[in-house]
């Protein structure tokens, strides 16, 4: 069953065509990944899926629902969760504060009630506290758990952003580039996180990354983005043969990819 | 959507007791303390405070009133500047609007004095409303604009409907018999400013505080977590609105008149000064900020009769203007997070932490945070 659908989307900047009817279809549970060189559209993509662009043309679907109209935070509330390729983090909070923050949606306590603090709003805040720090253990980011966002090593900062999307309870989860800057080391344990979200956290998972090789090592299936357009779409072992991929990666005559 | 699992180890009912072992946790460098206020310097300062409005001459009784009001809306303020990120150079006109409500409450309605103070809270949350409606389609310069016509508006022309303001005689608005004494109506305005900042402390451990707070920092990651941006910033103007009118309120009895030329555009102008020189984003700074703007020309004219040597000799009380531009200057090029920041290793003291400055200065949003320190 397709959890999320884009149905020939379409955008233009001015005279710049950065979409060109661009069909996806996600399958609940599935690793997908998005290749493409620089400014083929890949975080354009994200941007219409997550609701920041709003498309020229096509639809998309969210869980079988037409969301082609709504708001950023109406989708995130639907279960669709992204990062972003700068660091998206609230950067005057701590680790734990930003994990708080990103469960928004599922604080259900008014706020007129907290602020008097009555006793089910300070439970909930300690539930809420206690979810994020079961989301820095799953990730592995405990020991930063009080640090402010502000002095953070980058790699680190990438990890702390996938957290707090992890903390808004999300169904589907976008990752725009989680390992820039990060070692090959690092990359190939992140590989392994990815791996765990599906199985522990039955998250279906679209991942966008310039490192080739762990794209096709972790995906299910892959959409390959050039100029704009679906180049190519396939399971990782079709498209590492693909002539026209490796063609975009690397000039004409290359005939293998990876 | 179910609940995020639990990681394989731990128990879910429980707290962490100990993580996967594969992740030993790195333990923190110093045992973390939980931080103990230190009370006795607090009461000390709490003390000289509060027995402001009892050792002051009577001239200047009123003074201390107005410098808790200016307290007050300086909270006010730093809901929308300093938690939400957004600009008022209108604020003056919220302050007349809640005093010319408590005023009309009072006078023309007959309503006892706290009705009349509920009454000034809902009209300016109300008005804040319908500006924050219009204004918030725009950003930055713009806001800045439609904040400026909002307040000119209110100022030539709302504040001079005779029917509701008493035009040029202005709008009585008597004091309650129980706080009728200067002193005791001192006490009354320091309570409600006492009231404001609890009140602001919680504020900041809400969903909708952090909420403010967070799109302030980045509209889309705040978005993109789900929290309706357009509403947050819309609830941070009518929180805002709606404290400032509570100030209105105790301002239009200090006198126990209120008049149109009370709210000037540089008294918006003091107002975002005040807020900025104290501290954006720091409760106890723009606290500061207004007690300190308050009581400026009073300084000024005292050192001005008692200090015979220059410049005190040429400087007077309509000075305040240069001197409050002097400070904002100085702020902006030395202390981005004003008195607050100034004051960055005695505030840590007094919450318990060690005598040192912020070893991480983050800029001038430094101590928003998320307010687990009152």
């Amino acid at each position: 069953m397709p959890v999320l659908e884009t149905d020939g989307v379409s955008i233009r900047f001015g005279g710049v065509q950065a979409l060109s009817n661009v069909s996806l279809r996600i399958d609940e549970g599935e690793i997908v990944g998005i290749l493409g060189p620089n400014g083929a559209g890949k975080t354009t993509l994200f941007n219409c899926v997550s609701g920041f662009y709003q498309p020229t043309e096509g639809r998309i679907r969210l869980f079988d629902e037409d969301v082609t109209d709504q708001k950023p935070e109406a989708r995130a509330q639907r279960g669709l969760g992204r990062t972003f390729q700068q660091v998206g983090l609230v950067r005057s909070f701590t680790v734990l504060e930003n994990l708080i923050v990103a469960q928004h949606a599922s604080v259900r306590s008014s706020s007129v009630s907290a602020v008097l603090g009555l006793g089910a709003a300070r439970r909930e805040e300690r539930e809420l506290r206690r979810r994020a720090d079961r989301v820095l253990d799953f990730m592995g980011l405990g020991d930063v758990r009080d640090r402010p966002i502000a002095g953070l090593p980058y790699g680190t900062l990438k990890m702390v952003e996938v957290a707090a999307v992890l903390a808004t309870d999300p169904s589907i989860l976008m990752l725009d580039e989680p390992l820039a800057g990060a070692s090959a080391e690092e990359g190939s344990a992140f590989c392994d996180r990815v791996e765990q979200m599906r199985r522990e956290l039955g998250l279906t998972i679209i991942l966008i990354e310039h490192h080739v090789p762990l794209v096709l090592r972790t995906s299910d299936y892959v959409y390959v983005l050039n100029f704009g357009s679906l180049l190519a779409e396939g399971p990782p072992e079709e498209i590492r043969g693909n002539q026209a991929v490796a063609e975009a990666y690397m000039g004409e005559g290359a005939t293998a990819l990876a | 959507m179910t609940d995020l699992a639990p990681p394989p180890v731990a128990d879910p009912g429980d707290e962490r007791v100990g993580g996967p072992a594969a992740e030993p946790v790195v333990p923190a460098a110093a045992p973390a303390r939980p931080a103990r206020p230190r009370v006795v310097p607090l009461a000390l300062i709490l003390t000289a405070f509060l027995s402001l409005p009892l050792v002051v001459s009577a001239t200047y009784l009123n003074v201390v009133s107005r410098a808790a009001i200016y307290g007050i809306v300086a909270i006010s303020l730093n809901v929308l500047v300093g938690y939400a990120g957004q600009v008022s150079l209108g604020h003056a006109a919220f302050l007349g609007l809640g005093a010319f409500s408590s005023g009309y409450a009072l006078s023309e309605m007959g309503l006892p004095f706290p009705g009349a103070l509920l009454t000034a809270v809902l009209v300016s949350m109300g008005i804040a409303l319908v500006l924050g409606g219009v204004a918030l389609r725009v950003t930055g310069l713009y806001l800045a604009l439609v904040t400026i016509a909002f307040g000119l508006f209110a100022q030539e022309t709302l504040f001079n409907i005779r029917s509701l303001t008493g035009g040029g005689a202005g709008q009585p608005a008597p004091r309650p018999d129980l706080f009728a004494g200067d002193v005791a109506y001192a006490y009354l305005c320091i309570a409600v400013l006492a009231l404001v900042i609890a009140f602001d402390w919680r504020l900041t451990a809400t969903k909708a505080g952090r909420a403010i707070q967070a799109l302030r920092d980045d509209e889309r990651v705040a978005a993109s977590w789900g929290i309706d941006v357009t509403g947050y910033k819309l609830l941070a103007f009518v929180i805002s609105g709606g404290i400032a009118g509570l100030g209105g309120a105790l301002f239009a009895s200090v006198e126990q008149i209120v008049a149109k030329d009370d709210f000037p555009f540089s008294l918006s102008l003091t107002f975002l000064l005040m807020t900025v020189v104290g501290g954006t984003g720091n409760r106890w700074g723009v606290v500061q900020g207004g007690l300190l703007f308050a009581a400026l020309p009073t300084l000024l004219d005292q050192l001005h009769a008692n200090v015979h040597v220059f410049p005190f000799t040429s400087i007077t009380a309509t000075w305040e203007p240069a001197i409050g531009a002097v400070l904002l200057l100085l702020t902006l090029m030395m202390f981005p997070g004003g008195m607050a920041q100034q004051q960055g290793a005695l505030l840590r003291w007094l919450g318990g932490g060690p005598f040192a400055h912020d070893p991480e200065p983050s800029g001038p949003a430094q101590g928003g945070g998320m307010g687990a320190r009152p």
